[in-house]
């Protein structure tokens, strides 16, 4: 699976005196099991270039194909089956459902899907060991940590087995540690399972374990470099 | 999923969820209880009036209505009534009695004046309307009797008193003159002054040779076993008998009667849908409230793959819920009052009750106990929440996807 960006420009309050060039004609390629950090200062469109790869925001003009399917040609019904069953995200602030256990939010994605609960409890369970949240499966979000909730962010983006999973700035809310941890989790989930992670970050400790860095100034790619 | 998602939901502000569920709880009490008062009033007024005067339904002939002329008559014998004795009306119709009700001219000694003559079955007319206990003086006429029973204030006006005779002269069937010397054997008093100063009360048969009749009535006046059936009663006798009756039911026989219960009913109904109306806007600030302030969740739902259609049903299934648990309260509350009441009315006192006494009535005011009336309520609530989810839900279809996700809340 491929992503190819090109002539990609999303711009804000078009019609108005004081429109916002987010993004300016973005040529990208990001192939099958890259591990991209997307840096910049704030504003400098990290976000929404995510939302538009990740087929939560259209773009002004240009396209996105994901193996040679324009998502930004997709109605509303068809992207939101498009990042069910082809994306993961993992937000900042966590964003699971504060009802729902560990073991339940993770389930719900899939159970979107329309897989069977044994399958999803399986699944599900799986998961949460591999990251490390096997006996806390049952506790509902504000019983874990930070940094376990992040990790549970991060199997509930996994368990639909997306083709690419979205972060954006993961780690902004953790500590040290926890954020050690979250990468090791992601990058050993990039090494064995073969899954691209495009994520936006400030953190230098992300940066560094990024294997590809894409620098954003102003809504344009300033500089990409394989590390 | 979504139902437990709802239902989780419901308690993360439990204090807003229970204000809100009690709030249709107290409409629903108030409301059921009221209504269930007014429908058990009229059920018990119109039962009262029907036994004394009209009966619920009436068969009459087709002109009668028209022309109230002793002309236009039906058969008052068994063969004719056949299908409101037999299956399947007859577990239905609890009464059915013939009647002759005309007009003449009463005269005694120097007096005279138009009276009302019901010629009755006095056993059976006693046991529907309990007429005997009406009588202040003499005794109650049996169907062989040659004699009379007259109201108080006619006899005053006409100066007879028991055993004293009275004269009937009118217009007897097919243009013959009705003419008739009888006794008074009792003199009945009735609370209603129209009725006491005209009503002439004697056996059927005694009616049918004054106006020479022969075996044919001007009504057969029926009752039914309840209220509600009386419009599929009516339903039915109109496919028995055809166009060669005219089947009347209360509301057509005391038209007055019916105006002032709907005008009654309606300043009823008016006042429920005020409180519903008040209730209403609680529960809408609730469902826009848990609306608008999940946003940034919803935003995240929607992202990882739920469908809008199935947000929707999420915020309409978390609503439902809160109507479903303001309804069982408010039915476990009220069902228990209104049961008690239903058995045990409540009782009129003072003159009120010394009025419904002299007409005859019990002094009470009964509350009706009807899985209709109950499930009108329920409809009612669940109408409420539809619409006080109109516009949260067309909020929520709007969102945009992006907003919502930076969490502008209010976007």
């Amino acid at each position: 699976m491929s992503i190819e960006i090109s002539q990609l420009s999303k711009t804000y309050n078009q019609e108005s005196d004081f429109p916002v060039h987010a993004v300016k004609s973005l040529d990208l390629t990001i192939e099958q099991g890259e591990f991209v950090a997307v840096m910049g200062p704030s504003g400098s469109g990290k976000t929404t270039l995510l939302n538009m790869i990740g087929g939560i925001d259209t773009p002004t003009s240009g396209s996105v194909l994901i193996d040679s399917e324009n998502i930004c040609e997709l109605d509303d019904k068809a992207l939101i089956a498009f990042r069910r069953d082809h994306v993961g995200f993992i937000f900042q602030d966590y964003s699971l459902l504060p009802v729902l256990t560990a073991l339940e939010n993770v389930e719900f994605v899939m159970q979107l899907q329309g897989l069977s609960e044994k399958v999803c409890r399986a699944r599900a369970s799986e998961l949460l060991t591999m990251v490390g949240l096997g006996e806390q499966m049952h506790k509902v979000p504000s019983k874990l940590s930070g940094g376990q909730q992040q990790r549970v962010a991060v199997a509930r983006a996994l368990a639909p087995r997306p083709r690419f999973v979205m972060a954006d700035e993961p780690t902004a809310n953790l500590d040290a540690k926890s954020t050690s941890e979250l990468l090791d989790i992601m990058q050993s989930l990039n090494e064995k399972e073969g899954t691209t992670f495009i994520f936006s970050t400030h953190d230098q400790r992300v940066i560094k374990r990024a294997k590809r860095v894409i620098v954003f100034e102003d809504g344009k790619l300033t500089e990409d470099k394989q590390q | 999923m979504l139902f437990k998602l709802a239902w989780r939901n419901l308690w993360r502000q439990k204090r807003r969820t229970l204000l809100t569920a009690l709030a249709l709880s107290l409409a629903l009490f108030l409301s059921l209880f009221m209504r269930s008062m007014q429908e058990g009033s009229y059920e018990n007024n119109i039962d009262n009036s029907a036994r004394f005067s009209t009966g619920l339904l009436q068969l009459q002939n087709p002109e009668f209505s028209e022309s109230q002329s002793i002309e236009d008559l039906l058969p008052g014998t068994t063969d004719f009534i056949t299908p409101v004795t037999a299956p399947p009306l007859s577990p239905h119709i609890t009464h059915h009695l013939p009647r002759i009700e005309s007009f003449a001219l009463a005269s005694a000694s120097e007096r005279a004046k138009g009276v009302m003559v019901f010629g009755v079955e006095p056993e059976r007319e006693n046991s529907y309307s309990g007429i005997a206990d009406k009588l202040i003086a003499g005794e109650f006429i049996d169907a062989d009797d040659k004699q009379v029973l007259v109201g108080e204030g006619l006899a005053r006006f006409l100066s007879i008193k028991l055993g004293d005779e009275l004269v009937l002269y009118g217009q007897g069937y097919r243009g013959q003159t009705a003419a008739g010397l009888y006794k008074v054997k009792g003199i009945i008093h009735f609370p209603l002054a129209a009725m006491d100063n005209q009503l002439v009360y004697m056996p059927i048969k005694l009616a049918q040779t004054l106006y020479s009749t022969g075996e044919q009535v001007t009504s057969w006046v029926l009752h039914t076993d309840s209220l509600d059936m009386v419009a599929e009663v009516k339903s039915e006798l109109v496919q028995a008998f055809g166009s060669k009756v005219n089947v009347r039911d209360w509301q057509q026989l005391s038209p007055e009667m019916a105006q002032q219960i709907a005008m009654d009913k309606a300043g009823g109904v008016f006042m429920m849908y005020l409180l519903y109306g008040v209730v209403g806007f609680g529960l809408f600030a609730t469902i826009l409230m848990m609306t608008l302030e999940r946003q940034r969740e919803f935003g995240v739902m929607l992202a990882t793959g739920l469908l809008r259609r199935k947000l929707l049903g999420l915020i309409a299934i978390e609503s439902g819920f809160i109507a479903l648990i303001g309804v069982l309260i408010g039915l476990i509350i009220t069902l228990p009052v209104v049961t008690y009441f239903h058995y045990h009315p409540i009782q009129l006192t003072g003159e009120t009750a010394q009025l419904m006494l002299e007409m005859g009535w019990e002094p009470i005011i009964p509350m009706m106990l009807s899985f209709s009336l109950v499930f009108d309520q329920v409809k009612i609530v669940l109408g409420l929440m539809f619409i006080c989810l109109l516009y949260p839900l067309w909020r929520a279809y709007r969102i945009d996807l992006v907003s919502a996700l930076k969490g502008d809340s209010y976007g």
